[in-house]
């Protein structure tokens, strides 16, 4: 990874401490800045509220010419992201086609916290999850509140 | 590019600054080996002693050699003073522009970035990084308006050396003369011929200081280049200093101690102040509070009941992790429990605890039944088991609760063994129901089979001696053949009809006949 790279990230963090969405918080690692470790709350408004969700978010080697890599490490069942040990989430703006280099990491933040509060059902990566949100709304409320409880306690 | 410098060096003809606003770096390295430019390395009024000049004097190859070691600062690595305006910086690297390039759609870009970003690009797909707009590298790129490269340059940095000890602050534009000519810390090649180790510029006139040599105070071994730097002899703890508030002379390795415990003039709180005391003042006015202070005479009491209180928090948290494991164990142990028993799938098994399977056995009961699993609702007496071993809070002992859990258990296994034998006598039960049913329908089945037989038999009977008068009757007939066809016809009307045989219409088959027979 080059110095140019390293120093943005560490701009990118300076930027996200100063600023960090509300129910948030990211722990560094000076020694490896590639990763990093947001705890995130299920927003107040979502099913996944009272959840604590640990996330990891790994800058490629690339980056920012490459997208930051977003993965769920505490389960969650949520349309968006991938029912297994990876949890990976791949949408919108992470996409790698749809990267640009000028996008900043507190945007990724946000979108993440978005997610949460109301799916991208037509960019789902898990269908049955993202079929039961649309047709039995309560079925998945329920499972995904089951799971809060189950997981993200 | 012709920004006026803050700071005009001696000799400033030359065309540093312009290199260092455009021309890459590398048109800087070879400058300095001019002889003129020694001068201008020992330019601040600090270094130059005729010793530096001196050795600046050695062999000029040796010299270039050692010029050539400095680095051009990078300029995404300085350090701002203040924050820039948003505006000026370049939205890959987060810094403010780097020799800035413009694309045709008005974006701004270090030079440098968007090379790293069209790397990452196909060759005859580059595009903007913001907006996606095709560019072609080789005609598109600008220069940006002057305006902003003087904003640029006015931008105030730090030298990059700020951690070896320069306190350079000025415009950026200055910042290559600055490292590359005057910083006294700028990092060169050690002067000795046989040494390729960096040393600071200002020291460049000592002569190799990397060989290793023992504080005299400490004892500690370390570079003579280190030693030379105030910020090592300030560590050395044998050296003597003076405590900043009293200004007693002592050793470095006490000063901490003599702070803490013991100088009279440093401030301190007063030792009441987990209850509430307010004061805080220097050591000897605290003493002399402290005598009259009820918070500080009540302050030792507080200290050890918080102490205990600290105390049987840290052993309430063991305990409690005891206790997130015992309960793990035991939903192990149950749900180990739960499919042995419904692994037993050799036979169907209805849940004989289970009331709501208890209404009889319906006649499909020999198909398998899916769900035979014992629900967990049926065992309440576990979780209750569980709760109770935990309700005693102190356990007298590990085996005690063991004891308690395996009598739980074989509770548990005689409920399973007498359920089993419930199942088997109701499945025999319903074996043998079975087995009579299917018995009286063969009875029945028996019977409507032998009244078929009698109705054939007394069908057969009938035809044979139909077959037997007909016979008769057409040997009759054959006798008084004189008669012709129509009393052959007759023939078939049987024996009772022979009278009238010659009145009767003449054909008619003989299935007619019998079909007459089988109505009677």
């Amino acid at each position: 990874m080059s110095t140019g790279a390293k120093k943005r990230i560490m701009k990118e963090y300076a930027e996200c401490a100063a600023d960090t969405p509300a129910g948030m918080k990211i722990i560094f690692d000076e020694q490896n800045m590639t990763k990093w470790e947001v705890l995130l709350d299920g927003p107040d408004q979502s099913i996944y509220a009272g959840g604590h969700f640990k996330l990891e978010i790994t800058f490629p080697n690339e980056y920012p010419f490459k997208p930051p890599v977003v993965s769920f490490k505490t389960k969650i069942y949520h349309p968006n992201v991938s029912n297994d040990d990876k949890g990976s989430m791949c949408l919108g703006l992470l996409r790698p086609d749809e990267w640009k280099p000028p996008n900043k990491v507190v945007s990724v933040l946000r979108l993440i916290q978005t997610l949460l509060i109301e799916p991208d059902i037509d960019d789902s990566i898990e269908p049955s999850i993202a079929n039961e949100y649309k047709e039995n709304r309560k079925e998945f409320d329920k499972n995904a509140k089951d799971w809060v409880k189950r997981y993200a306690k | 590019m012709s920004t006026p410098s803050p700071i005009p060096p001696p000799n400033d003809r030359r065309s540093s600054r312009a290199s260092s606003n455009a021309g890459p770096p590398s048109s800087n390295l070879n400058v300095p080996s001019e002889p003129s430019d020694l001068l201008v390395v020992g330019g601040p009024p600090s270094s130059p002693s005729p010793l530096a000049l001196r050795a600046s004097n050695s062999p000029s190859s040796k010299r270039r050699k050692s010029r050539a070691a400095k680095v051009p600062p990078d300029v995404h690595m300085l350090e701002y003073v203040s924050a820039c305006d948003s505006n000026l910086v370049c939205l890959i690297c987060h810094s403010p522009f780097d020799r800035p390039v413009k694309l045709p759609c008005e974006h701004y870009f270090c030079r440098e970035c968007v090379d790293h970003a069209w790397d990452a690009q196909q060759e005859d797909l580059r595009s903007c990084p913001t907006c996606r707009t095709k560019v072609d590298p080789q005609k598109d790129l600008s220069p940006v308006p002057r305006i902003i490269e003087t904003m640029l340059d006015e931008l105030v940095v730090k030298c990059p050396n700020t951690k070896t000890g320069c306190d350079w602050v000025d415009q950026r534009v200055n910042v290559h003369d600055h490292v590359m000519l005057y910083c006294e810390y700028t990092l060169v090649e050690c002067p000795s011929t046989d040494c390729r180790l960096p040393i600071s510029q200002k020291d460049f006139h000592k002569g190799c200081l990397h060989s290793t040599v023992s504080c005299e105070h400490c004892h500690a071994s370390l570079m003579k280049k280190d030693l030379e730097v105030g910020s090592v002899m300030s560590i050395c703890p044998n050296r003597s200093t003076n405590c900043p508030h009293c200004f007693i002379e002592l050793l470095r390795l006490d000063l901490k101690p003599h702070v803490k415990d013991v100088c009279p003039m440093v401030s301190i709180p007063c030792s009441g102040a987990i209850v509430g005391c307010k004061v805080t003042a220097e050591r000897i006015e605290v003493e002399e509070h402290e005598k009259t202070c009820p918070m500080a005479t009540m302050a030792p009491f507080f200290r050890e009941q918080q102490a205990r209180v600290e105390r049987s928090e840290a052993r309430l948290d063991p305990l409690s992790r005891k206790i997130g494991i015992l309960e793990d164990g035991l939903t192990n142990i149950t749900s180990m429990l739960y499919p042995a028993n419904g692994n037993d799938s050799s036979f169907p098994v209805t849940n004989p605890l289970d009331p709501n399977s208890s209404e009889a056995f319906p006649p499909a009961s020999l198909m398998p039944t899916p769900d035979f699993r014992l629900p967990p609702a049926s065992f309440p007496p576990v979780p209750q088991s569980s709760d109770t071993t935990q309700a005693q809070p102190p356990f007298d002992s590990q085996v005690h609760h063991l004891l308690t859990l395996h009598e739980s258990l074989r509770d548990e296994v005689s409920r399973v063994s007498n359920a089993l034998t419930e199942l088997e006598g109701r499945t025999s039960m319903t074996i043998m129901n079975e087995n009579q049913r299917v018995k009286e329908d063969m009875l029945h089945t028996n019977a409507a089979i032998n009244g078929m037989r009698m109705q054939l038999h007394w069908l057969m009977s009938a035809t044979l001696q139909q077959r037997s008068a007909s016979a008769a009757g057409s040997s009759t007939a054959r006798a008084g053949s004189s008669t012709g066809p129509s009393a052959s016809g007759s023939g078939t009307q049987g024996a009772s009809s022979r009278a009238s045989a010659t009145f009767r219409a003449p054909i008619r088959r003989l299935s007619d006949s019998t079909r007459q027979d089988v109505k009677l």
